[in-house]
């Protein structure tokens, strides 16, 4: 007999997969099945969460090219 | 003020969330592909993977009566 549990599917680029796959080691609190390189299951509870700590992520990700300039110029 | 625009449309595709049910644990892979095709056709489902007999619909009221009623022919066939 084929189980079913509640949740839900979320779909997305493999990179912002792989930010999720490094937030989700931590404590391993957010995902209940990798599905495949563009969908995860997650926990019901845990999607707001999830997505304010993907912004955080993606925020400190950001990175200015001041030094790609710098070479240039050298 | 349009760069921002830009970045919230950015900000709005990083995660598409569905809720729902992900069906497993299929005993043969004919139950799973009975299961998954019906699933299809009244147009709940979300996401399959054929390799893993896994699936995810956005409802599952009537795919849990159908999972019941499969298993009981399959039963009353001897199976």
């Amino acid at each position: 007999m084929p189980k079913a549990s509640k949740g839900v599917l979320v779909e997305c680029d493999p990179a912002i997969k792989a930010i999720i796959l490094k937030i989700d080691q931590e404590k391993n609190e957010y995902i209940v099945e990798d599905l495949d390189d563009t969908h995860l299951m997650v926990k019901d509870s845990k999607v707001q969460a999830l997505k304010a700590k993907l912004d955080e992520e993606l925020k400190n990700a950001v990175s200015y090219p001041d030094e790609d300039d710098d070479s240039d110029r050298g | 003020v349009v760069d921002q625009i830009r970045l919230w449309q950015i900000e709005g595709e990083r995660m598409k969330t569905t809720q729902g049910y992900l069906f497993r644990e299929f005993e043969d892979w004919q139950e799973y592909d009975r299961t998954v095709k019906y699933a299809k056709d009244i147009g709940v489902l979300e996401w399959k993977n054929d390799s893993k007999w896994l699936f995810f619909v956005h409802k599952h009221e009537q795919l849990a009566s159908f999972v019941k009623a499969d298993k009981a022919r399959r039963a009353a066939e001897g199976r």
